[in-house]
């Protein structure tokens, strides 16, 4: 599903992102990056769904070479994968509803299609009963379920969250990690970047360590040991 | 296509609404930019109609001696009628010139007694000629110049309005220069004004802008609703100068019956004739000057 060959990104003038990274996701995979702060999870990341590019190495994306898409084929990566922050990125004068739909409405679906899929989404994470609240009418957990369900409205095969819980409680936080999971059911790709050592060691799936923007382990059923 | 083409206008419609102050002071700062350059061409139909109506009005009287025959004035006249810079020829006979001059002085007898004192008509046969435009005058006084008429031509009045046109030409030449020089200004005003305004819609948007593209909107997506924009403040401010000039133009045509003779100044006739012409363009470059401002707003700020 996803292929790093040899990925090396250096921010400008010299900042190490990451090196060397070689790395292959399965379809239907549940895998956790885990590393210290400024290691390059982050960075890795944003280079599945080309936020950022390589300096060198081959990126590939459902059999899709990415390394140098073209800037006019980026938008239609971004509807095959859902994507999820730690800083919620919800528009503060939308409701729930409204900002659900907005990916779609960007995105050229019609109308008719949107009103089927935002209820849709909002059951899995479930929030039907919110879709008319606003963003700061929310606690963080259900803010950040919205944006999961925004993360899903173009049935992505691939959902990368970088430290979804990252502001949350442990409640909120379990919340959330159970949605990633039920999703994974579903069939979707997910990776999931994360300082929290109680969900890496709690979720006991395939755990990728990072140190110095390197791959110091891979482990499946791995546990969060840095 | 459809669907994201109205998406795009609604999304600028908010922008619109929601910089809205922002918004109402780049229309007026359009607005005022358009203002000056009706101004402009108001002006410019009114000197050209000062300026037709005063040539309109030049004219050369050719006295000729009361002793030359009606076949030699009625010659003159049909040569000068077949010179195309001659508009018009009118001939006053003696008699009609004794007349004329009876009436005149109707109320004064000492002139009266002179005139009877003289044997016969003193007055001879004149030549009244207007040009199809001021400069041809030279030209037709050269004409009379022809030694067939010369000897009985005893005298050529060049009523001068040339010196009038020379002063509108000059005064309005000074006013449209000032008035270029102002809708310069305005128009750079307003493009600096576009151009910020653009800028801080992207500032002000670029949380949203950084989710649309997250989540796969297209660049054209992104930037369209910027150019709507442009296409609505053209708009607007086409539509509200067009609101000021022609109530303004109304009110105001009339009133410059009074320098030409009863007629209007033409104006408001012009502007009800060309409207879709005159707004139409002025729309129309309005647009394109906003959006390459905004283009240049885009390329430098939107990181897309
Ligand atoms: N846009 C950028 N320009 C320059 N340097 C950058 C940029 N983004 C990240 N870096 C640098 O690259 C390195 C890796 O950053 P990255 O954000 O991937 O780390 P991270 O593992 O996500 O850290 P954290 O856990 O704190 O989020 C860091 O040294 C960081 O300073
Ligand atoms: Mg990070």
């Amino acid at each position: 599903m996803i292929h790093f060959k040899n990925v090396s990104k250096t921010y400008p003038p010299n900042i190490v992102g990451i090196r060397n990274i070689n790395l292959h996701i399965r379809p239907g995979e549940f895998v956790s990056i885990v590393g210290q702060s400024g290691t390059g999870k982050s960075t890795l990341a944003k280079m599945m769904f080309a936020e950022e590019r390589p300096t060198s190495g081959e990126i590939a994306v459902g059999g899709w070479d990415i390394t140098n898409i073209r800037e006019h084929d980026v938008p239609l990566l971004r509807r095959q994968i859902g994507v999820v922050f730690q800083d919620f990125k919800l528009l503060s004068q939308k409701t729930v509803s409204e900002n659900v739909a907005f990916a779609l409405e960007v995105a050229g679906v019609s109308n008719r299609r949107i009103r089927e899929v935002v209820p849709q989404v909002l059951k899995i994470v479930n929030l039907s009963d919110k879709g008319d609240r606003y963003p700061r009418q929310l606690s963080g957990g259900e803010a950040q379920r919205v944006v999961v369900a925004r993360s899903l409205v173009h049935r992505p095969k691939i959902l990368v969250a970088d430290e979804p819980t990252g502001n949350l409680d442990t409640i909120h936080t379990r919340e959330i990690i159970d949605l990633l999971k039920k999703i994974n059911e579903f069939g979707t790709t997910v990776v999931l970047v994360t300082h929290n050592r109680e969900v890496v060691n709690a979720l006991k799936k395939r755990v990728i360590t990072l140190d110095d923007g390197q791959i110091t382990s891979d482990v499946e059923e791995g546990r969060y040991r840095l | 296509m459809f669907t994201s083409t109205l998406r795009a206008i609604k999304f600028a419609f908010q922008k619109f609404g929601r910089n809205f102050w922002l918004s109402i002071i780049t229309v007026s700062m359009l607005v005022f930019t358009l203002l000056t350059i009706n101004i402009l061409i108001v002006l410019q139909q009114v000197t050209t109609k000062a300026i037709t109506f005063a040539e309109d009005r030049i004219e050369v009287s050719v006295y000729f001696y009361p002793n030359s025959t009606i076949e030699q004035v009625s010659d003159a006249a049909v040569y000068l009628q077949g010179l195309p810079q001659v508009r018009d020829v009118a001939v006053i006979t003696s008699d009609e010139a004794l007349e004329r001059f009876k009436l005149r002085h109707a109320s004064d007898e000492v002139i009266l007694a002179s005139l009877s004192e003289v044997d016969g008509n003193p007055f001879g046969a004149t030549l009244v000629v207007k040009a199809h435009s001021a400069d041809d005058f030279p030209f037709i006084l050269d004409a009379l110049d022809n030694p067939k008429f010369r000897d009985d031509i005893r005298e050529k009045d060049f009523s001068s309005y040339e010196s009038i046109i020379d002063r509108i030409r000059s005064t309005t030449d000074r006013i449209q220069l000032f008035g270029i020089a102002l809708s310069g200004i305005f128009l750079l005003i307003a493009i600096l004004i576009v151009f910020n305004t653009v800028r801080i819609g992207i500032f002000i948007h670029r949380e949203e802008i950084g989710i649309m593209k997250l989540v796969g909107a297209s660049n054209a997506f992104v930037r369209a609703p910027f150019l709507i924009e442009c296409i609505l403040y053209s708009l607007l401010a086409v539509t509200i100068t067009a609101l000021i000039v022609f109530p303004s133009v109304a009110t105001m045509d009339p009133k410059f019956s009074l320098f030409f003779n009863g007629e209007t100044g033409g104006v408001l006739t012009y502007f009800s004739k060309n409207w879709y012409w005159i707004f139409g363009i002025q729309f129309i470059v309005m647009t394109i000057i906003n959006m390459l401002a905004t283009m240049v707003a885009m390329r430098k700020y939107l990181k897309v």
